[in-house]
C-alpha cells in the first residue's frame, strides 16, 4: 500500500545537485522537469557564483518523455559550456529522463573532448534520498574523472564528512577536521567549500589515505577509490564533538597516519588543557541541575544523531531517552550504529530508532517520560512539539527555520564547546 | 476508448506546419492501439466564431487566430475550437499563448520535425501506455 511520508527530512537524490554546489565552480546541468530544482533549493546559503536560479537545466516536458529528451540535453549541455565559465560540469538527471531512458551516458559521451570536463551521475529520486545522490556524485568524479596516481604526496589525506547544505554546519565542520588534521603534521585536502575545487579534486589520487568521518554516507565512495585509486581509508563513524571525542578521534587518526604517538598526546593534552578551563569556569551552571532537563531525544541524520548523544553523555554527563536517525539509514549500517549507540560511558545505552516518519517519531516522543521537561535537539518539526512539552529546543538537523549559520561548527573540542554555548543559551533564556 | 489527434501538415507525410500558419489540420482517430485518418478541417480567417468573441475588444478585433490577441477570459482563438475535441495537437512550433490556451483545455501539444508516421506511433504508444497503466519504462 501506499505510504505518506509525514515531515520528510531529506531530498531526492536531485538534491545533490547541492552537493555539486559546495564544489567552488563546479556546476550542475540539469536533465529534469522544469520546477524540480526550484523544489530542492534551499535559500540557506545558496546563491553566489551560481546559484540554483541558474542552474542549466533542459526542462523537460510531456514532448520529451514521448520523442526523448536526449537532444534537448545535448544542446544545454554544448551551450552550458559556452556561456558559463565552470571548472567542472556535472549532468544530473532526474527521475523523468531516467524512467523513459534516455542515454545520458551516451549524450555526456559526446563531450569526452570539451575543454573542460562534463560527468554525468543518474540521480533519480526513485533511487534514493540526497544522501544516496551525494554518495553518487563522488562516485561519478571517481569513475568519469579521477585517474590513479603513481605519485604519493607524503602526509596528505582526504577528508570526506556529510552531505553539504543537508547538513547545516558542512562548512565549518569540514574546515575543523581540516584544522584538527593539520594539527597533527598531515596535510588535509578537501574539495568543498570556499578557496576548493578542481585543483583539488585533482589531489585526490596523490594522497596517502582518505579519512571518513560519517556513521555510512560515502562508505561506498572510500571502497571505491580503495579499488580504483589504491587509496585506503579509514573509516572513523561518530562525528567528533567536545574533547572525549576528539582525542580519541585524533589517537586513531594518529595512529593510521603512523604519527608519533608522544607528539599526539602533547596535542591532544594542550588542546584538553583549554577546554576544560572552559569546562571548569561554568561547571556550577553544569551541576545546577534545575537549568538543564534530565533526559535528551536527538533528532537527526545518523551523524548528529550519534555524534551529538555520545557528546551529551560522554562530556555533559546527561541521560539518553530515545534518539532518533532520520535519515533513511541502509539496513547494512543500521546494525553497526546501534552499537555505536549502546557502546557510551559509564556504562550506558542509548535506544535508536531508526524512523523516516515524523509522525511516529512524535508520537513516540510524547509518550516518553522525561522526568521533568525534556531536551530535543531536532529539526524545525521538533519545536512546537518541543513547546508543547515544555522542553528545551535546539536546531540541529535539516529543515533548518530559527537558526542562521554562515560557518559556524560542531566539530571537534571548539565544536562542543559552541554546541554547549547553545544549549545552555536556550536553557537560561528560560529561567531568565 | 477512442480519441482523435490533430496534425498540422500540408502533404499528410511530414509534420511541416506551424500552429499559426496552417491552414488545415488532419485528425486522426485512434481506437484499440492503431489509428486511423478521421478527416480534414480547415481554418478559415475571420470566421464568424472569432468575430462574435472578440466583438467587444479593439485589441481582438484582427486576431488571426495564432495566440497574438484573444487571450483573455474565453477568449480562444477559433483555430483552438478547431481542435477542442482532440487529444493533442501535433505541429511544427506552437506560441506561448496557444499553448496556455489547449492547457486550459487540457489538449497536449508537441512540437516536433519528424513524419506523421513516427510521431502518431510514438504518441499513441505513449497514451496507450498511460491509459493502461503501463510503466513508461523502456
Amino acid at each position: 500500500m501506499a505510504k505518506l511520508l509525514d515531515k520528510q527530512r531529506y531530498k531526492c537524490a536531485l538534491g545533490a545537485m547541492q552537493t555539486v554546489q559546495a564544489i567552488t565552480r563546479a556546476i550542475p546541468v540539469l536533465h529534469s522537469g522544469p520546477g524540480c530544482a526550484q523544489k530542492l533549493s534551499d535559500s540557506i546559503g545558496s546563491s553566489g557564483y551560481f546559484s540554483p536560479n541558474i542552474f542549466p537545466c533542459t526542462s523537460i516536458n510531456e514532448k520529451d518523455v514521448v520523442f526523448g529528451g536526449a537532444k534537448k540535453l545535448d544542446t544545454t549541455i554544448a551551450n552550458a559550456l559556452k556561456v558559463i565559465d565552470a571548472d567542472l560540469y556535472v549532468v544530473l538527471t532526474g527521475c523523468i529522463p531516467e524512467i523513459v531512458g534516455d542515454d545520458t551516458a551516451e549524450v555526456v559521451s559526446h563531450f569526452e573532448d570539451s575543454e573542460k570536463p562534463v560527468i554525468y551521475a543518474s540521480t533519480a529520486g526513485f533511487k534514493g534520498n540526497n544522501y544516496k545522490g551525494h554518495e553518487q556524485i563522488i562516485d561519478a568524479i571517481i569513475d568519469q574523472y579521477l585517474e590513479k596516481s603513481e605519485v604519493k604526496e607524503k602526509g596528505l589525506v582526504n577528508i570526506w564528512a556529510d552531505v553539504p547544505y543537508q547538513d547545516l554546519f558542512w562548512l565549518g565542520n569540514i574546515r575543523e577536521l581540516e584544522k584538527l588534521i593539520a594539527g597533527l603534521g598531515l596535510t588535509p585536502n578537501t574539495i568543498f567549500g570556499y578557496q576548493r575545487g578542481i585543483k583539488n579534486i585533482d589531489r585526490i589520487p596523490k594522497a596517502e589515505f582518505n579519512l571518513l568521518v560519517s556513521p555510512w554516507v560515502s562508505v561506498g565512495n572510500m571502497k571505491k577509490m580503495e579499488k580504483k585509486l589504491g587509496i585506503p581509508y579509514l573509516h572513523y563513524p561518530t562525528l567528533p564533538i567536545g574533547a572525549f571525542e576528539t582525542s580519541k578521534f585524533l589517537r586513531e587518526v594518529g595512529k593510521f597516519a603512523g604519527v608519533d604517538k608522544e607528539k599526539i598526546e602533547n596535542i591532544i593534552n594542550d588542546h584538553e588543557n583549554y577546554y576544560y578551563y572552559l569546562i571548569e569556569r561554568y561547571a556550577d551552571m553544569f551541576l545546577e541541575t534545575r537549568v538543564m532537563a534530565k533526559q535528551f531525544s536527538v533528532v537527526a541524520d545518523a551523524q548528529y544523531a550519534l555524534g551529538i548523544t555520545k557528546f551529551l553523555v560522554n562530556d555533559l554527563g546527561l541521560v539518553p531517552a530515545k534518539q532518533f536517525v532520520t535519515d533513511d539509514t541502509p539496513k547494512a549500517f543500521q546494525e553497526q550504529i546501534r552499537k555505536d549507540f549502546e557502546n557510551l560511558n559509564y556504562g550506558l545505552k542509548a535506544e535508536v530508532g531508526f524512523e523516516t516518519d515524523g509522525y511516529k517519531i512524535h508520537q513516540e516522543i510524547q509518550s516518553h517520560d522525561y522526568h521533568g521537561y525534556p531536551l530535543i535537539l531536532g529539526s524545525y518539526y521538533e519545536k512546537e512539539l518541543t513547546e508543547k512539552m515544555f522542553g528545551h529546543f535546539l536546531n540541529i538537523s535539516w529543515p533548518v527555520q530559527d537558526k542562521v549559520v554562515l560557518d559556524d561548527f560542531y566539530v571537534g573540542y571548539t565544536g562542543g564547546i559552541r554546541l554547549i554555548e547553545d544549549i545552555y543559551s536556550v536553557a537560561v533564556q528560560r529561567w531568565n | 476508448m477512442s480519441y482523435k489527434i490533430a496534425v498540422a501538415s500540408s502533404d499528410g507525410e511530414n509534420i511541416n506546419e506551424t500552429f499559426g500558419s496552417t491552414e488545415k489540420f488532419i485528425i486522426y482517430e485512434v481506437a484499440g492501439g492503431s489509428y486511423e485518418k478521421f478527416e480534414e478541417r480547415f481554418y478559415q480567417e475571420e470566421s464568424d466564431a472569432d468575430q462574435n468573441r472578440c466583438n467587444n475588444s479593439d485589441k481582438c478585433r484582427n486576431s488571426d487566430g495564432c495566440g497574438s490577441g484573444c487571450g483573455g477570459k474565453g477568449g480562444n482563438s477559433s483555430k483552438v475550437e478547431l481542435i477542442s475535441d482532440c487529444r493533442a495537437v501535433v505541429c511544427k512550433k506552437i506560441g506561448f499563448h496557444i499553448q496556455k490556451q489547449l492547457e486550459r483545455k487540457a489538449i497536449s501539444f508537441f512540437d516536433v520535425s519528424c513524419t506523421v508516421k513516427e510521431a502518431l506511433d510514438k504518441i499513441t504508444a505513449y497514451y496507450s501506455r498511460i491509459d493502461n497503466h503501463e510503466p513508461l519504462r523502456k
